[in-house]
Parts: structure tokens; C-alpha cells; sequence
């Protein structure tokens, strides 16, 4: 018994110790969990005497750098835990009502410890989200606590935190969806909502850099897209071409071009109800460029799925809302050509070609089945349905029943 | 290939709900009705349901609904649509569906529907993101990962649904909203323009197939999508270019069979994935071979095996993704 009370003393230390730091370094923008030995090493630098007890060392703090031993999380954790439910539970009671919170009669009583509850709830909850970036209830806790004094300032420390927690913690959805939800109330506050939208944009950039394929993040910025001016749209076009370029394997981040390209053409049509899209427009420009450029990475980079889906999206809406009839016999001629160009398959380097004819073909196949009818009887009289089986069956015969869609 | 380790993965599970003392299991709490169900599932599937003691159960699932009809993920934490779905499901499992009050339930499920037809996950409101279960891992302090993919629309469509009170939302306009999320490849994002994703697939099918509206579905397009996420070792990816995960075994296969499409994937093969996956030692299934399991994979990877129809796994129902006899009992009593 006396043993326990002992360490629950000690941890409630290192919950205070944490907190005490946290509250001194306001700007603390990388957090780790370390082992102790490497604890021991990274403070072997500045501390010469560092070959005592393994286990005294607890935390490192320096140049905005927050490292926690893995030895003390578990009972850190659980003391942050029980004293952050205790008090949302009397931060609820002296709010009246659990579930709709700030109730201004009961605010009145007890102001001063109502004050003393809120500084608590928020201090314990942000020590609870370092540990465990998805607990629900103490993100919710923050929420009420900031939406009843909805300060700028206030809204700000949150998007920091959440940046915090999101720099080790990539994939934490209530993260993001935090963020969401700050911004959703900031808009109506902010002077300058554009460069927050773009900053925001460059976040999610920065963190796909480290966390690859991250669907969270690039479903973030495509959240973003609906807050850009149409100037934006195009500015976030150019700019983050040349990361796609350099990530072509991820999927996401040509799903967040393929945002910016339907918000244009949507901006487009809601301009110019009647017309159809002219080749005089900037729009056709850059739906152009971006298809040649596609191709380009297409025969730069073999057998990448992302490239060839991507493909899919743009030709289909190129021959749909932008070509004529005239002009989409030249550009399926130049889709087959590369078809074709892309079916051969070397002996070198066998596993990538392999996919590319896969690829090709199917992409194909997927654009005579999706195109409207017109522009489906011209490339199937240019694809021999026989020729086209013959291709899918070798080069990816478990799929041969594409073929069977197109024969209907 | 070895075999299917059902003893071995029975065990697994009833050991799992005892670890509660380190970190890695404590930072999981908050979202403990969801492995309630993983688990209890599992077992049913596994024709083990009975070596849980139901009463114990139920009492601390009572013990996690709030006043508002809502339930969180334990004991004190905030209530949530998602794990009130878990709630009400296991509460299936268990033929205790009666010991619930189904009106506050249902009304707190069509309290959270907007005016668009969506759903919100809790009173924090943000609609419809897909809910995303991150395994971190503080000793290589880095994402391991996703544990779960949900939708809300879905949520709260099934859980209003296995209470027999569809009545109770809109469901024109939540069908609706959910058109609204479809994709030109065919498939469906979390919100409308959001990137198509096998877990969204699911969940968009699934509350479409619930309220009788899977003509909205291009079945051919969605198929041809869906079966693309299989790559060479058998095993199904969730997107283009990802690796294959033991838990997209749900998501594509329960997707494909509600469009009727199953045929489209090569099933051996998968079949062979997911055994691959198998701690054979210790139980339990893992997202890919050689990795370390964990209840939830090891739940995707048996209902997997349950919709390729492997002897021993009783039938899921790929809609309401719990036993057919439950959903049987649920709708014609028995
Ligand atoms: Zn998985």
C-alpha cells in the first residue's frame, strides 16, 4: 500500500514536471517518445555527467525539442488520465449541464474555481493528446473550453497543438479534424483567411513529405480547396507539380490535383452557363498541359498505377467537356498510339513493363466503356475488340471479363 | 500455406481483453467498445461466443451510455455515433437487443443528421469523416497502423436499422448525400470530391444497400474499381498503389458481394493471403504476413474468409457485417 501511494506521487511528479516544461516552452514544435539509452546520449551533450541511473532520466528539452523516456509514458499516462477525468467530471457538475456546456447562471457561482477547473482541464488534456493523439473526450474537453471563450489567440494555440501532435502523429484524425473545426471558426475572424488557407496547404505538403500516402492529410487539403479563391486553385495547380512529380506513386496527391482541375472547371461552367469549353480559355490550357505532362511522367516512370488512374480522369473529362467530335478522333488516335507504345514488353526489367501494357490496356478498355456514345463508337471502331481481348488476356488474363463489358 | 488457426485465434482474443497493463493497451481505452466488437464477432463467427460471460458484457456496455442515448467508447468517455453502433451490435451478438431503450437511442442517432442528409459523428459536429483508429507505437515512435474506416452516414443508417427505426431519419436526403460522394471512377469519398477509398466504398454501399437504393451504384464501374485492388500475392489493397492489408479483405469483398461482383477477385488467392497473415504459434491475424497481429486484422481477416465461404467460418452478412443468423433473428425473429 505505502508502495503504491509512492508511486502515485512520483508519477503525479512527472506530470507536473511535464507541464512545468510545456508551460516554459510555449514553442516546442517536435515531440518523441526516446529510449532512455538515446535519452542518455542526446543529453550526454550538454550534461557531461549523464552515465548515472538510466532510470532518473525522464525528459529533454531543448531548441524547441520535446523527448520523453518510453520508461516513464505508462505511468505518466495514467496519472494524466485519472486527473483529467476527475476534473472534466466537476468541470461538467459546476457547469450545470454534462453534454451542453457553459449554462451562464451556474458560471456565475463559482467563477474562481470554474477558472481553476478550465486552466486544469487544459493543461491535463494537452498532456493527455502528446500520449495518445485520438482520445476523443479531450479534444471535445478543449472544444468547449475555447468555444466559450472564443478568442483569436485561444483558436491559434489550438491549431499549434494539433500542428504539434501532428508532426509524430501523421495519421491522428482527430488532429486534423480539430483543425477543421478551428478554422471553421476563424473564418468569419481573420483579415488575411487566404494566407491561413495557404499556409495551411504548405502543412499538409510538409507532412505528406514525411508521411506518404497519407489519406487524412490530403483529404485536409482538399477540404482547403472550397475556402480558395479561383486564383489559389491555379497558384496550388502550378506549385505542387513539381512535388507530384517526385511522388508519383501517391495516389493522394493526384487526387487533390484532380480537385483543383474540378473546382476550375466547375468555377468554368458556373461562369459560362451555355458555352462549352473553347480552346481559347486558360482552363483548356492547363487541362491540356496537365495531360501532356501526365504523359510525360507516364514514360518516364513504368508501370505506375497512380499515373495511368490519374489518366483516366483527365482524358475522360478532355473528350467529354472539351473536344469536339473532329477533335477527339486526333486525340484517340494519340491515346492509342501510346497504348500501343506502351504494351511492349522488353526482357529487361520485366515486372514493370509488365504492368504498364497492364495499365495501358485497361486504361483503354475504362475510357470506351465511360465515354458517351459517340465518342465510344469512335475508338471502338478503332479498337478491334478481338485484338484488345488477345492483350488483356496476356497481359493480365484474370481480367479478361473487361473486355465482355465492351461487347454489350 | 498453413492452416486456419481458429482454436489458436479464439484464444487470442479472450487474451487480448486481459492485457491492461502497458502502455500500448491503455492509450486503446478510449475506443474499447470497438474492440468489444471485433472481438465478440470474431468469436461468434468462430462459433465461440459462449466462452464470454454475456451478462458482464452488457452490464459495463450499459454502463458506457450516456443521457443523451448516445455511448462512448468506455466507461466516462464523450458518447459518439461510432461507438453506439458498436453498442447496439454487440448487443445483437448477444440477443440483448431488449434491454435498451431504442427510443433514445434512435433519437440520439437522428439528432445528428443535417440538413444536407449527412450525418455528424457527435455534437462536435464535423460531418462525415471517415473514422480513422491510428496504432501508434511509442517505442519506434511512428504510426503503425489504420485500424478502422467508418463513415457516419453508414453508422448511423446500420444502427438505426438493426433498431427497426429507419423511420426516424430522412433517409431520401441521407441517400442522397451519399450519391453526393461518388466518384467518376466509380467509387465513393468520405464527403462530396473526396478521394475514393475502399473503406468508404464499403460504408457508402453498405447504408445504400440497407435502405433498398443500391440502383445508384454503377455496379460494372464500382466492380472494376474494387477488383483492381487486388494485386499479385492475392491480398487486397484500399487505394491504388498501397500495399495489401489483411483488413481491405472487408472492406473490397463485403463491397463486391452487395454489388454482386465476388467473382471478380481471384478468392484462392485472397484465401491464401489472409492464412499467410496468421500468428499460427499465438493466434490472431495480422494486416500482412510476419507483422504483429492484432484484434482487429484478426477480425477483418476471419469475416474475409466468412464472405469466401471457408468451412468452419459461419456467413457474415456483408451489409450490417455481423452473422446472417443475427441479422436473421434481428428482422424475422429467428
Ligand atoms: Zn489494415
Amino acid at each position: 500500500m505505502a508502495d503504491r501511494v509512492h508511486l502515485e506521487e512520483e508519477s503525479c511528479g512527472l506530470l507536473l514536471e511535464l507541464e512545468h516544461i510545456l508551460d516554459s516552452d510555449p514553442l516546442i514544435d517536435e515531440v518523441g517518445f526516446i529510449h532512455p539509452t538515446q535519452l542518455a546520449a542526446l543529453i550526454g551533450v550538454v550534461d557531461c555527467d549523464s552515465s548515472g541511473d538510466l532510470d532518473t532520466l525522464k525528459f529533454f528539452n531543448r531548441d524547441h525539442k520535446l523527448g520523453i523516456s518510453t520508461q516513464i509514458l505508462f505511468p505518466l499516462y495514467k496519472q494524466a488520465k485519472i486527473i483529467f477525468f476527475d476534473e472534466i467530471e466537476r468541470y461538467k457538475k459546476q457547469t450545470g449541464i454534462s453534454g451542453i456546456w457553459g449554462d451562464e447562471t451556474s458560471l456565475q457561482r463559482c467563477k474562481s474555481t470554474l477558472d481553476e477547473l478550465e486552466i486544469g482541464v487544459m493543461k491535463h488534456s494537452k498532456v493527455l493528446l502528446l500520449l495518445s493523439a485520438d482520445l476523443a473526450t479531450a479534444w471535445n474537453s478543449r472544444r468547449a473550453i475555447v468555444l466559450k471563450k472564443d478568442t483569436l489567440s485561444m483558436y491559434m494555440d489550438e491549431l499549434r497543438l494539433s500542428e504539434l501532435i501532428l508532426s509524430y502523429s501523421a495519421k491522428s484524425d482527430q488532429a486534423w479534424s480539430h483543425r477543421r473545426w478551428v478554422i471553421k471558426r476563424i473564418v468569419g475572424k481573420l483579415p488575411n483567411l487566404q494566407e491561413v488557407i495557404g499556409k495551411e496547404s504548405k502543412l499538409v505538403e510538409r507532412i505528406a513529405e514525411r508521411s506518404k500516402m497519407n489519406y487524412r492529410a490530403w483529404n485536409h487539403r482538399c477540404w482547403l480547396v472550397s475556402y480558395m479563391t479561383g486564383e489559389q486553385v491555379v497558384y496550388e495547380l502550378k506549385n505542387s507539380r513539381v512535388w507530384a512529380g517526385l511522388h508519383v506513386a501517391d495516389s493522394s496527391c493526384f487526387h487533390y490535383r484532380r480537385r483543383l482541375m474540378m473546382r476550375m472547371l466547375e468555377d468554368f461552367c458556373a461562369k459560362n452557363a451555355s458555352v462549352s469549353v473553347g480552346s481559347s480559355s486558360e482552363i483548356y490550357d492547363i487541362w491540356k498541359e496537365e495531360l501532356e505532362w501526365n504523359k510525360l511522367l507516364i514514360k518516364r516512370y513504368i508501370g505506375r498505377e497512380a499515373l495511368w488512374l490519374y489518366r483516366r480522369f483527365l482524358s475522360l473529362h478532355w473528350l467529354r467537356d472539351f473536344m469536339t467530335q473532329l477533335d477527339s478522333v486526333i486525340f484517340l488516335d494519340d491515346e492509342l498510339h501510346l497504348l500501343h507504345s506502351c504494351s511492349i514488353i522488353p526482357d529487361s526489367d520485366f515486372d514493370d513493363f509488365q504492368a504498364q501494357a497492364m495499365y495501358s490496356t485497361t486504361y483503354i478498355l475504362w475510357l470506351a466503356r465511360q465515354l458517351s456514345r459517340s465518342h465510344a463508337i469512335v475508338l471502338r471502331q478503332k479498337l478491334q475488340v478481338g485484338d484488345m481481348k488477345d492483350l488483356l488476356n496476356s497481359v493480365c488474363p484474370q481480367r479478361s471479363f473487361f473486355c465482355d463489358m465492351l461487347e454489350e | 500455406m498453413g492452416e486456419f488457426a481458429a482454436d489458436r485465434h479464439v484464444k487470442y482474443i479472450l487474451s487480448v481483453e486481459k492485457r491492461k497493463d502497458d502502455f500500448e493497451s491503455v492509450v486503446m481505452e478510449h475506443l474499447r467498445l470497438n474492440g468489444a466488437y471485433w472481438g465478440l464477432t470474431t468469436l461468434d463467427l468462430l462459433g465461440k461466443l459462449d466462452a464470454v460471460d454475456a451478462d458482464e458484457v452488457i452490464s459495463w456496455i450499459m454502463q458506457c451510455q450516456h443521457e443523451s442515448g448516445g455511448f462512448g467508447g468506455n466507461i466516462g468517455h464523450d458518447p459518439h455515433i461510432l461507438y453506439t453502433l458498436s453498442a447496439v451490435q454487440v448487443l445483437a451478438l448477444f440477443d440483448k437487443l431488449n434491454v435498451l431503450d431504442v427510443n433514445k437511442v434512435a433519437s440520439y442517432i437522428s439528432s445528428l443528421q443535417n440538413e444536407d442528409g449527412s450525418f455528424s459523428g457527435d455534437m462536435w459536429g464535423e460531418v462525415d469523416t471517415r473514422y480513422l483508429i491510428s496504432c501508434f507505437s511509442p517505442v519506434k515512435n511512428k504510426l503503425l497502423k489504420n485500424l478502422s474506416y467508418d463513415r457516419f452516414s453508414y453508422i448511423a443508417i446500420c444502427c438505426i436499422s438493426i433498431l427497426q427505426r429507419l423511420d426516424s431519419i430522412n433517409v431520401e436526403r441521407a441517400v442522397n448525400y451519399i450519391v453526393s460522394c461518388k466518384n467518376v471512377d466509380g467509387g465513393f469519398g468520405c464527403t462530396p470530391g473526396g478521394e475514393s477509398h475502399a473503406g468508404q466504398i464499403f460504408c457508402c454501399v453498405g447504408a445504400l444497400a440497407i435502405t433498398g437504393s443500391l440502383h445508384h451504384v454503377d455496379k460494372d464501374l464500382l466492380g472494376w474499381w474494387l477488383c483492381e485492388r487486388q494485386v499479385k500475392s492475392g491480398g487486397l489493397n484500399g487505394r491504388p498503389e498501397k500495399l495489401p492489408d489483411v483488413c481491405y479483405s472487408w472492406w473490397v469483398l463485403s463491397s463486391l458481394t452487395m454489388i454482386d461482383r465476388v467473382d471478380w477477385i481471384d478468392g484462392q488467392k485472397l484465401v491464401k493471403f489472409i492464412l499467410e497473415c496468421q500468428d499460427t504459434e499465438n493466434g490472431g491475424i495480422s494486416d500482412r504476413p510476419d507483422d504483429a497481429v492484432d484484434i482487429y486484422h484478426t477480425y477483418f481477416g476471419v469475416a474475409g474468409l466468412s464472405l469466401l465461404e471457408f468451412p468452419g467460418v459461419k456467413a457474415i452478412d456483408p451489409a450490417y457485417a455481423l452473422p446472417v443468423d443475427v441479422v436473421n433473428r434481428i428482422f424475422f425473429g429467428r
